[in-house]
This record gives structure tokens, sequence and C-alpha cells, in this order.
């Protein structure tokens, strides 16, 4: 097992060749008593500089004084001037600065950091997908809606839905199309109905989504083994339950073994069960939503089908639904006319007179399904299934390694990921889930999401996806347990940390007080 | 299995080590009547040259800018991007990074991002954007969430000359907020400033679009004066390349400016992913959606930067928080911050010159068609519209036929214009193109419309 002052002196982190912490390129922009890694685009701007030249202008320059007279610009923006080789060194510089995937483990709780295969961005980079007006008339885009239309059937059968919308461009988004139709829903049976239960273990998305779709989150407590308290729920459900928002297997990564029982409640009263996918990865060709009994559910493309999270978005969350609820889903729709002829076949639905409208100015994140349906393609059937055993075998695994060293609130094997607690540390030696994250990083890991679940005291939510090798794992363990070991013995390494990366912790309370969220030249 | 690592081998140490017989048994919690018995229906799994093979088939059932002369825009815009934008995004580094949780290990992307807010705020001249939207269209919704909240005012007025595509989100987001969203009229093409006046009693917002739908400018300096007169606030979408030479938001009163960046080095793909730019006055910073990025020192006094008032988001104020937005377009904001950063404050200027030249180029070969009128008067920035002797949408069919994409149909949106086109030039088109555009529309009005 190697130590943190081994890996410091080797493997670095990601930081550019020879900018050792604090080092920079030298320049010192930002005040004497302020270190800067790399100034800002702005303040390598240097006047007549440019990195892109157009073709020339082969007709009559405009005269903008007489066609846009007052409506004109006083002073043009202060945009940076710089030729093509400094832009692309400063972001380059820049890039050297993050973590990511391609580089090492990303163990982010619910987030899905898998693998994203490179076979797709060239796909998706095809000009016959990218380059295609969102305008065109449809027989001219066959191709584009024909895989919207095949992707949507595709999560159908691996979700066992009806019926899918890509158009919600993101996870946030499908929820509110989710609970947009939900109210479309009631309202068509005389009453919109006023509140949607949202288990305490949810996503914060969910009871913000909640709220915007004009519904009041009523939170209810987990039971004791972390997954929904039935007898609570019952208590909870009335006649003005619109829904219930579960996520399964939830975010301590268990699964809701009483899903029947649950889904049987809410439909008694006349609820219905939204399913947020953020965790189907450990679902995959083992259990479908359509089947446990869930009305609604968003997916999240970005995670369970290998989109790259492009260091927040683009994504995809397209909104899934049975039968029931087909007519309200968000228009337009994929579809395929198939008494038409070859070339005219597919198109796109707008008369959906019960849609709960648009969600997005066009047809979703279609780049992002482009990838979504290529790894659905290149998996197959197996290769979905072989996706959750390993996720779920990879979250075991590591989760078998680790709980002897940090405290484990909710025992028994794991679905796809599993949340320890660092309560331990803080009571023994004053180190908390926060200090044991930024050690992470001194070793060239990222950190697990913190913090949440909420119900978990110090929490660290882990889910290693099934991309990481055995070895990576092992790894992962090994920096973990070090860092239980450092935490007994010499904790100012870990409430110290981070040492080895561009900058050290940041001051957050200052920064939300003298806010600084735009470049000013001097 | 290509992506996944775990040999059975692997798998059956791990399964010791675990103490579990087999998979299966890890899922012992799955209620086994639920479970998925057999295969699902799914083709696969293909290896990368049957996977290529196939994308390439879709791919040529499309038509693009590179089969056809197109004039398609209405927000969405087939701009040249410059090569070393695709290469930075291309960077695994940014795009198989996550959301900046981890500040210290992600100060690339949070100094990009800072960057593309700092860009925002100078192109709108509003000191405070946010970290990036969806797009255009549910930036302006957001823009009208954070209105009501602010004003405690509950009537949208949303100008008809705002993109179709906008007012439908607009009011999909509204639509469970109790809102009443009321649909301003307009007149000559833009928005009729004196229905205005009188409409704006108890309004919390007005939105409009400067270059607006149809291309025009609107009358942003006197609808900024009379919505100043009241406690609505202004909301104008932008298109941002028009920022370069047009009067920005700031300067006429616009307390929120929101648009669509697609335009900004991202492709037209299909209308995914689009980019949306929200920016406000500083004494609304606390009622942005999404992230924001802020500058911060470091206990030895580094900068850096973080997510900043993250008390206004979903994952600490749950249901009390500004929207459900957390990450969205990321990847694409940084793209748009190397677009601008290689055009640069002389680049972006010619880029609006240009667009600007050739669309009234464009507008006066077409308005010397027999036949063909400019639908509007006033002063227009990328597109306009001409109106036809007959059917749009039949032009439309006949002009394809020869490779030729006139521009979108306005009677899709608007009832009283059938006959109308909105015509869009982008830095692709020659003189020649639309000369052939021109000439074509020529030929099909002379024979009584076929091609």
């Amino acid at each position: 097992m190697s130590t943190a002052t081994e890996r410091e002196r080797g493997a670095g982190n990601g930081r550019g060749a020879g900018s050792g912490r604090g080092a920079g390129n030298g320049r010192d922009a930002a005040g004497p008593n302020e270190r800067v890694l790399e100034p800002t685009i702005f303040e390598l701007s240097s006047p007549g500089r440019t990195g892109h030249r157009l073709p020339p202008l082969d007709v009559p320059e405009i005269d903008l004084g007489a066609a846009f007279g007052t409506a004109l610009r006083e002073a043009p923006p202060e945009l940076p001037e710089l030729s093509e080789p400094e832009v692309v060194r400063h972001f380059t510089r820049l890039a050297e600065m993050n973590h990511h995937v391609d580089r090492a483990i990303y163990p982010l709780g619910s987030c899905t950091m898998k693998y994203n295969p490179k076979i797709n961005e060239d796909v998706a980079a095809l000009p016959g997908l990218a380059g295609v007006h969102p305008e065109a008339e449809g027989e001219y885009a066959q191709g584009s809606i024909a895989l919207l239309h095949h992707l949507g059937r595709l999560l159908c059968e691996i979700s066992g839905m009806d019926a899918v919308s890509l158009q919600p461009p993101a996870g946030a988004s499908g929820e509110l199309a989710g609970m947009l139709i939900v109210r479309a829903y009631h309202s068509d049976r005389g009453n919109p109905r006023s509140r949607v239960i949202v288990p305490d273990s949810a996503h914060g998305t969910n009871p913000a989504s909640v709220a915007l779709a004009g519904y009041e989150a009523i939170e209810i407590a987990s039971g004791p083994d972390g997954r929904i308290d039935v007898d609570a729920l019952r208590a909870a459900v009335d006649d003005e339950t619109a829904a219930v928002m579960i996520t399964n297997p939830n975010t301590l990564g268990v699964f809701e073994t009483r899903i029947h029982e649950i889904v049987d409640v809410v439909h008694a009263a006349g609820g219905l069960v939204y399913l947020d996918g953020a965790n189907l990865n450990a679902s995959l060709g083992v259990v479908r939503p359509g089947d446990e009994g869930f009305d609604i559910m968003h997916f999240n493309l970005h995670k369970t089908f290998s989109a790259p999270h492009g260091g927040g978005g683009p994504g995809s969350g397209p909104v899934g639904v049975m039968a029931h609820l087909a007519q309200y889903l968000p228009y337009p729709v994929a579809a395929r006319d198939e008494t038409k002829a070859e070339g005219y076949e597919y198109y796109m639905d707008y008369d959906r007179p019960k849609s709960i409208g648009r969600v997005h100015a066009a047809y979703g994140n279609f780049l992002v399904a482009v990838k979504a349906y290529a790894y659905i393609l290149t998996l197959g059937p197996a290769g979905l299934r072989r996706v959750a055993e390993n996720a779920v075998l990879n979250a075991n695994y590591l989760q078998k390694l680790l709980a002897p060293h940090y405290d484990l609130p909710y025992g028994g094997y794991c679905q796809h990921e599993f949340v320890l607690s660092a309560s331990r540390q803080k009571e023994e030696s004053g180190v908390t889930a926060l200090d044991i994250a930024k050690r992470l990083l001194d070793y060239g890991l990222h950190a697990p999401t913190i913090y949440f679940p909420l119900i978990v005291k110090e929490a660290l939510m882990i889910e290693p996806t099934e991309t990481e090798s055995r070895e990576s794992l092992d790894r992962f363990a090994d920096v973990m347990l070090a860092i239980a070991r450092e935490s007994r013995e010499s904790p100012e390494l870990v409430t110290g940390a981070p040492t080895t990366t561009p900058v050290g912790r940041l001051d957050e309370a200052r920064a939300a007080k003298d806010l600084d969220v735009a470049w000013e030249n001097d | 299995m290509p992506y996944v690592p775990n040999t059975d081998r692997d798998r059956r140490a791990m399964l010791d080590t675990i103490g579990a017989a087999s998979v299966d048994e890890l899922f012992a919690d799955v209620p086994a009547e639920l479970r998925t018995s057999g295969d699902l229906d799914v083709p696969g799994p293909l290896s990368e040259l049957e996977l290529l093979r196939h994308m390439r088939k879709l791919a040529s059932a499309n038509r693009t800018t590179d089969d056809v002369v197109s004039f398609l825009g209405g927000g969405v815009y087939d701009t040249v991007v410059p090569s070393a934008v695709r290469h930075i995004t291309g960077l695994p580094h940014f795009y198989t990074a996550y959301t900046p949780y981890q500040a210290e290990a992600s100060q690339g992307t949070l100094q990009s991002i800072y960057e593309f807010q700092s860009l925002i705020a100078r192109l709108t001249g509003l000191p405070v954007a946010n970290a990036s939207m969806y797009d255009g269209a549910s930036a302006a919704a957001e823009a009208c969430v954070a209105a009501l909240a602010v004003t405690r005012k509950r009537k949208i007025l949303l100008s008809a000359t705002t993109n179709p595509a906008l007012r439908a989100v607009t009011k999909t987001y509204l639509g469970a907020s109790g809102a009443e969203v009321v649909e301003l009229p307009s007149r000559d093409g833009v928005t009729d400033v004196d229905v205005l006046g009188d409409a704006l009693g108890d309004a919390a917002a007005v939105v409009v679009q400067h270059p607006n739908f149809f291309g025009l400018l609107e009358p942003v300096a006197e609808i900024g004066e009379r919505v100043s007169e009241s406690s609505a606030l202004l909301v104008s979408s932008v298109d941002p390349i028009s920022l370069a030479l047009l009067a920005p938001p700031s300067a006429y009163g616009a307390e929120i400016a929101v648009g669509e960046g697609q335009c900004l080095g991202a492709p037209v793909a299909f209308g995914g992913p689009l980019l949306g730019f929200m920016a406000t006055t500083r004494k609304h910073v606390r009622r942005l959606p999404g992230r924001i990025i802020g500058g911060a020192t470091d206990d030895e006094g580094r900068r850096g930067y973080i997510m900043t008032l993250q008390t206004r988001e979903q994952h600490i104020r749950r249901e009390k928080a500004t929207s459900n937005i957390c990450t969205n377009q990321g990847l694409v904001a940084l793209g748009a911050t190397v677009y601008l950063s290689l055009l640069g404050k002389a680049g972006l200027r010619e880029l609006a010159v240009q667009l600007a030249s050739k669309a009234r180029y464009a507008a006066d070969a077409l308005s010397h068609v027999r036949g063909v009128k400019l639908r509007f008067d006033g002063p227009f920035f990328r597109e306009f519209v001409v109106e036809l002797p007959f059917d749009a949408a039949r032009t439309k069919c006949e002009l394809s036929k020869i490779a030729i994409w006139p521009g979108i149909n306005c009677g899709c949106y608007y009832d009283d214009m059938k006959n109308c086109l909105l015509v869009t030039v982008s830095e692709r088109h020659t003189r020649e193109d639309i000369d052939t555009l021109a000439s074509a529309l020529e030929a099909i009005i002379a024979t009584g419309g076929t091609a």
C-alpha cells in the first residue's frame, strides 16, 4: 500500500507539468498577497489579437448608423483579444487542474460516474447527426427522428414504461415534467390535489420540482433499515396526495423490498407513484420500474447510459410513463407511422392536446440521446444486465473492504452504492467527512458525495460503478484505510488536506460575502 | 464486455471477499416476483464497426448544410465553429468531469465557468450571470419565476414577437404557479407599446426578445421607459452575437437578460444541446437559479473559484429553492467561452457586421423578386420575414427539391402569416447562395408555384 507521501511525490494530481502549487506561471495579477495559478482570459488579453478568421464579406457592408441608429451600443463589449495558441494553452492549463473519469475513480454517490465510451463521442460528432437543424422538414431529418423514436422504445423496454418523451434536457427537468404530468392527470379527474410525499432520503431536486409544479412537499421519515416506513406512508397518504416520489434503489443504496405494498397504498388513495431514475444503473436487466408498479419515471442518460457529465451538463432526463399517462407527455414526441413509405414514416407528433406542453425549445439534448442509443446497442441485452451486476458487485466489494474502518449505518448487501459515516472519526479525532473527502484528493482520487443523504451524519456516499476494475477498487480501499489510520494517528494530515491540489481549501463564507462572480478589469 | 473490466475470475474472488455465493445473492432484496426473467428485447451487442455503420446509415437519412443551402434559423443558428472549440470541449479533463463539488480538484471547470459568467456580464451589461441554463426558452421561463418572487405579483406579459418555443416553455413552467400569462400583441412586427402601457399595472414581468423572432429590433428604449414606471421587471431575451453592435439590456433598463447561446460555438444538433444564459443586477443575485461560480482565496492566499451562494439551491434549500435546476449545460458553456475568446472583441463585431450586411443584402435581393415583399419595415439583424404570393409551406416544399431551404414557415406559428417565410443568413452564406435563393424564388413564382 502506498502512503500519501509516496503519492504526492509520485503520480501527482492532474496538475500541469511543472506547475506545482502556487507556482502558477509567475503572474501575480490579483494583488500583492494573492497568488494566481492561471490568470483569467481577460488578463491574458492583448489589444489587436484574434483567434479566428471569417471569410471575407462578399456583399456591401452595412452602414450601421443608418441601419440601427440609436439602437447601437456606445462601446463594444470588452471581450478578450488572444490568438488561437494562447486560447488553447489557457484552456488546456485549466483542463489540467480538473479531476476526471478518464484519470481515476470518481465515486460520487447517485451520480453514476462511469466511463464514457469514446466511440459514442465519435458517432455524436457525425456531421449527419450534429449538423441537422431542428427546423428541418421531417423528411430531411428521418435519421434523427428515427433515432429518438428507437431510443424511446428501448428505454420503454428497459424500464417497463409504455411511452417516453426525450424532451427534458436534464434529470431535474424530467422531474418537473413528471410532476406536471401528475398535475394534469389529477386535474383531468377534477382535482389536481395538493401534496406530494417525498422520503427524507430523496435528492434535493425532488422537493424543488414538487414546489415548481405547485405542490406542497411532505417529507416522511425513513424506517430504521433506511427504507420507506410503510406505516408512516400509509398515515401520510390521503385524498390530497397527488403522488409519492421514490428513488429505488434509494440514495442509501438499498432496494425498497416492500415496493409492491408501497405502490398499492398510494394507488388505493388515487395517487401516482413516481420513480426518480437516478439509480437505475442497479436495475438494468434485473428489475423494471414498470413491473414494480411505478406510473412515471425519469431517466438520466448521462448517468445510467454513459453519456459524459461534461463538467456539469449537458445531460438528458427523458420522462417515461405508463399508458394511462401517455397523453400528457411533453410534446412533440418522436413517432412512427408504419403506413407511410420508407423515408417518411418517422415524424414529430405535435398533435397532443392533453400534453403538459414543451419543456425544451427543441427536442431535448439530442446529441446526448445519440450517445445513450449507441451505448445500449453496444451493450445489448446481456451487456445491460452485466452493467447492473457488476455495479452492484463492485459496490458490495468496496463496502466489505471499508465497513470495518468506517461506520456503516445501514448494513446488508447494498445495490449500486452504499453510505458510510465518518461519525467514528469525528468523535475520535475531530476528522469530518469533509476532511476525508479533501484528503482523498491528495491521493489523486475523487471524493464520494458527502453529507448526503441528509439522514446519515457525516455521510460518505460511494458509487464505484461497473467500469472500475478490482485493482481500482482495491486502490480506493487502500487509500480510505490509510486515511482512517491517519485520522487516528495524525489527524492534522486529514484536517489540513488537501495539500497537493492546485489550491487548498477555499473560504466559502468569505466568497459569499465578498461576491466576485465576474472579472472586472482594473 | 469492453466497458466492464471484471472477468469471471475477478467476480469469483470478489464474491469470496464479500462472502456471497453468487452475484444473484446480492440482489436478494429485489422481490423474486419482480425480477426480469430472460433477456430484455434489445438489439446488440454491436462491435464498434457495426455501430458506426448503423449510425452512419441513420445520419445518411438526414440532410445538413453540407447537402443543401439552408436559410433556417429562428434561434438555432448554423454558425462556423472554430476547430479549437471542439478540441477544447473534447478534452476528457472537461467532458468526463462532473459538477465541481470538490473545488480543489475542479479548478479548470470552475475558472472556465467564471470566465463564461464574466463574458455574459460584459455582453449584457448586467453584472451577475449564472453558470448556464438548459436553453433560451427555459431561461426566460426561469426569469419569470424569479420575477414573480421578486414582485409578488401574479401576471406575466409575454410579447407575441418572442420565439414561439420560448412562449410555449414559459407557459409550461408557469402552468402550475397560478400566475396568469398574457400575450402582448404586436404591431408592425414588434411589441405594441401602447397596449403594453395599459397592461402593466399588476404585472410581475414583461418579456421581450430583441431582436425578436422576426429578426426585428424591438423599441426597447420605449419599452424600458414604460416598464420602469411600473413595478414589473423587464426581461429581455437577446441574441448574444447582436450584442457586439446593439445596446445591451442594461442600457434600456432590463433587470434580467436571458438568451440562447447555441450560436456561440455549438452545432445545430437537431436542437440540442442548446445553451441558455441569464444575467441580472446585483440586487437580484439571490433570485438567480442554478449554479453561480465565485472567486475565492484559499488558506494560503491563492486565488481559486468555488460554487457560491449555494443556499439558493435545491440541494440545500430543497422545496424553498429558487429553482430545481442544478447542473445543466456546462460543456456547452465552456464551448461558448472558448468561442468568444477566439473571436474576441474585433471578431465578434466583424461577425455581427457580416450577419447584418448579409441579411440586408438578402432582404434587398428577395424583395426585388416580383411578388415578394418584406413583411415588416423595421430594422433587422440576422433574419427577416418575406411575404410570398402564395403558401410558404408549398414554396419550401418546391425549393427543397432543388436543395434550397428558404427559411421557417411563419404560418406554423402565426395564423395570419401563412405566406410568410423567416429567412436567416449566416456567415456561411456567400453572395451566390443568396442570389441563388432569389432566382429560385423568382422561378417558382413565374411558374405559379412549382420549381
